[in-house]
């Protein structure tokens, strides 16, 4: 095929699906979480260097940015693995008709946030 | 390799407008991708104005009107009208399925209508498929066996026959194909799940004697693991097959043997 025939549209024109969202955000939210998962090793250095460490980094997460990065963290690492549990699911040969597929995903989303919720439980509040 | 936008010749441009001149009161508008390789244009949406009263039900309907009253330039495939051909296959409200067998009142709004996604155009609707069927050809699509008494039937018990049940029914219209990313980003290496779900319906089937063979030939880390469970192949399927499934089922098979 010639270099003059155009590539049809493809991103640009074709509809999401919640399988296809939520494949697209795992993969996102893998990179994220390698990136957090790093975090925590330095902010472990950060207290293993002393108390004026330590007091730095709790007053830190006490601002809403802070407050952010530790639900965001909870939630994308719940969410990883309820993908994976999914996976692990199709691995085995089931979930594959689209009814069940979509019913997983929107209990992947749902339950990301339940999840969450549960983990920090009343410190959400505070 | 991913490329999210559009090479410089592909970029969509403003077309014509075709008013509608029967003076009907139910009118509809279709956006319709067009290109002209007798030009050297880039492609462009023409919006055609349809009279929705004097129009059978279905998006392929649709085409041929526009084609007979309004603008016989207009090129796409077809030929049986009836889902079973695959010839139609194109992109219809941002979802790829057989045009003979969508009805445009599922379509909410204007009906647009492109090609098959990322495939080189060669004119209009019309995509180029030729990678595909290269692909399709090297799963070797059809029955090996050294059964020599050529008088006599192979037969299969009914249970065996009943693992062919969706996956027989393909007709290779490549709407999951071209719904997949991976295989719009890795489609020259990466199998896409049509040509997988034919590599597996030659693995399954009881009277074929080279499943080992086939099983290795498709074990590659580009031709299968490409498929990400995106499912998007088993959304767009008009037949309601289900390509994820039979390329899990590959893959199972890898793992147990």
């Amino acid at each position: 095929m010639k270099d003059k025939n155009p590539l049809s549209p493809h991103l640009q024109i074709y509809n999401w699906h919640i399988s296809s969202l939520i494949s697209i955000s795992h993969r996102i939210i893998g990179i994220i979480n390698i990136i957090i998962v790093t975090l925590i090793c330095i902010w472990v250095a950060f207290l293993l260097l002393g108390s004026s460490n330590y007091e730095f980094v709790q007053n830190f997460f006490k601002t809403y940015f802070g407050k952010f990065l530790i639900v965001g963290t909870v939630w994308s690492f719940s969410f990883q693995i309820l993908c994976e549990i999914r996976h692990l699911f199709w691995d085995l040969g089931f979930g594959f008709e689209l009814k069940t597929s979509n019913i997983s995903g929107i209990l992947v989303i749902f339950g990301s946030i339940f999840l969450t919720i549960l983990i920090l439980g009343k410190n959400l509040i505070q | 390799m991913v490329q999210i936008n559009l090479p410089e010749n592909s970029k969509i441009q403003k077309g014509k407008y075709y008013k509608d001149k029967t003076g009907s009161k139910n009118i509809r508008r279709v956006n319709i991708y067009r290109w002209d390789p007798s030009t050297d244009e880039n492609p462009r949406i023409d919006t055609y104005e349809v009279d929705m009263d004097n129009c059978p039900s279905k998006v392929l309907d649709l085409l041929n009107k526009i084609k007979n009253e309004i603008d016989s330039s207009i090129a796409y495939r077809r030929s049986c009208s009836h889902g079973v051909c695959g010839s139609c296959a194109m992109n219809m409200d941002g979802k790829n399925g057989l045009a003979c067998t969508k009805p445009h009142k599922e379509i909410k709004g204007d009906i647009n209508i492109y090609p098959l996604p990322h495939l080189k155009v060669q004119k209009d609707l019309i995509g180029d498929l030729s990678v595909l069927y290269k692909q399709y050809q090297s799963v070797e699509p059809w029955l090996k066996n050294s059964k020599k008494d050529k008088n006599k039937e192979n037969l299969q018990s009914i249970e065996d026959r009943s693992k062919l049940d969706g996956l027989y029914e393909c007709i290779m219209c490549a709407c999951c194909s071209t719904a997949c990313p991976s295989y719009w980003w890795n489609g020259d290496k990466y199998l896409g799940p049509a040509v997988l779900l034919q590599a597996y319906r030659w693995i399954i089937d009881s009277r074929d004697e080279d499943r080992k063979e086939r099983l290795k030939k498709v074990a590659d880390e580009l031709k299968l693991y490409r498929c990400h469970t995106i499912m998007n192949c088993t959304n767009a399927c008009p037949k309601g097959l289900n390509p994820a499934k039979a390329i899990a089922e590959i893959k199972k098979m890898l793992v147990t043997g």
